[in-house]
């Protein structure tokens, strides 16, 4: 191959690169990140059945993935309103447990907005 | 240099271009979360270096924190901060002998008192007695038994913002039945605080949400910032808008705190003329654009405003709302229809397919 073959390989590989980057986005979540009071638990792919058990601030909770949703399935606090939020299953949703410290935030390639006005 | 070598130089040189044109593309977000005001503080800052983000973050946490215990309505003082809010009741109940304050106190009552001469007696402070009385004065929340003749003496005891005397400095009240409770306002007061600390910093980019209630300064790269706006019964957003510098929303809604009592839905915003929780409202969101200064600031705006219009029936509505100067609100009410105002509605774009459909665009009522 000459120089100018190169080129069109660069090109090539350089176009399909940037349009990856600009184009490849969907609207499902694919990872559900954990957050603990002010750290980051964990963040886990949501293509998974797993539960986990997560130490919050008043005591265990367990966070449930199943086929692409997250949710609170137990916890300690007194209300439960973070169980009550159920399934989570688009990018950007969140449940919140403020007892006990814990959220959930579901994370896609496309983020439909910076913070959550509740 | 062998001649083979050369072409796949060329591919690694374009290669590495890439990757360093897409790193530095990567937005420089500091993003943080913490749990003050017994809520969650979510803040942003964007195009400061990572330490120094973090450095702002924590000293906007520190003071968020000294705060919160300097008005708590019910937690003692700290080793560190003492609650001045708790003095000050204990003064107010037992006579009316004045007690020093601090001059941040005094302004934070002053701008109070205004706010709820302004808003008819709906946003009123002084009826942390009602609110403990409905439970609403601990971090978790369980049905009360609701005693109504108890209920009934409260509202009649009558406690206003214009009982309290502020003078040099000291405060006293001409009702002893005054208790404080600055919920409804401590965390916008925090988030002008912070919003004016970035400021000085020099920090032009930046997202402050306390518990909800967000203020924005710049934006997020090379577009605004996005904020969400909570369904009020499923965890998703059923909007989202814009949010530019200086503006700020907040949302007063029955789904935060709540207790459930023979299938009825008890919230956190209790109506000070009947001294009942409210019922025939979901949510209120209003959208506070920049204020002059001197006057009560955007932050603390969005935290106050939400509230007499939340209190007041569908029809009272907006006259309430064009009393606080508010223009763009959006009301969710208890058959889960939503009613906002044309200025509000040009910003917002909808995700819920729902509520879009059953929309009331309506004006704000005129003076």
């Amino acid at each position: 191959m000459r120089i100018g073959d190169w080129c069109v390989v660069t090109t090539g590989i350089v176009l399909v690169v940037v349009l990856f980057q600009q184009l490849w986005s969907h609207e499902g979540a694919t990872r559900v990140q954990i957050r603990l009071g002010d750290t980051i638990y964990g963040t886990y792919s949501l293509n998974q059945q797993r539960d986990i058990q997560v130490d919050g601030a008043i005591g265990p909770a367990t966070v449930s993935i199943m086929n692409g949703k997250a949710r609170f399935s137990k916890s300690p606090c007194h209300n439960q309103y973070c169980v009550h939020q159920g399934w989570l299953s688009r990018s950007g949703q969140a449940a919140l447990c403020l007892p006990n410290q814990l959220s959930l935030e579901l994370i896609g390639e496309a983020k439909h907005y910076d913070s959550l006005n509740y | 240099m062998r001649k083979g070598l050369k072409p796949l130089l060329i591919v690694a040189a374009c290669c590495l271009a890439i990757w360093g044109y897409i790193a530095y593309k990567q937005p420089a977000l500091y993003h943080s979360q913490s749990y003050v005001f017994g809520t969650l503080v979510d803040i942003s800052i964007y195009g400061e270096p990572e330490e120094r983000a973090k450095a702002l973050t924590n000293h906007i946490l520190q003071d968020f924190q000294h705060l919160h215990v300097q008005l708590h309505a019910w937690q003692p003082s700290t080793d560190n901060s003492a609650n001045e809010l708790g003095t000050l009741n204990a003064a107010f109940a037992s006579g009316e002998e004045p007690i020093h304050i601090s001059p941040r106190m005094a302004e934070i009552l002053r701008d109070a008192t205004k706010l709820s001469q302004q808003s008819n007696g709906l946003f009123n402070p002084s009826i942390g007695h009602l609110i403990g009385t409905w439970g609403f004065q601990r971090d978790e929340f369980s049905a009360v038994h609701i005693d109504k003749a108890h209920i009934s003496n409260l509202v009649k005891a009558n406690p206003r913002m214009s009982d309290i005397v502020i003078k040099n400095n000291t405060a006293y009240s001409k009702n002893p039945n005054v208790k404080l409770d600055l919920g409804g306002y401590a965390k916008g007061y925090a988030l002008d605080q912070a919003a004016d600390y970035l400021r000085k910093q020099r920090v032009h980019n930046a997202l402050i949400n306390i518990g909800g209630n967000i203020i924005a300064l710049g934006q997020h790269g090379d577009t605004p910032w996005r904020v969400g706006i909570q369904h009020p019964r499923k965890p998703a957003a059923i909007a989202t808008l814009e949010l530019a510098d200086g503006w700020a929303i907040g949302t007063s809604g029955d789904y935060q705190r709540y207790f459930m009592l023979d299938g009825k839905r008890y919230c956190h915003i209790i109506d000070p003329h009947t001294g009942y929780p409210v019922q025939h409202t979901q949510a209120v969101t209003v959208l506070i654009p920049p204020q002059a200064v001197h006057s009560t600031q955007a932050g603390t705006l969005s935290d106050v405003a939400s509230k007499p219009i939340f209190i007041e029936p569908l029809a009272q509505k907006s006259t309430i709302a064009a009393s606080l100067g508010i223009q763009h609100y959006m009301v969710i009410d208890q058959a889960a229809q939503a009613f906002v105002t044309p200025e509000l509605q040009t910003k917002l774009t909808w995700l819920d397919a729902d509520f879009k459909k059953h929309l009331h665009v309506q004006a704000t009522a005129q003076h």
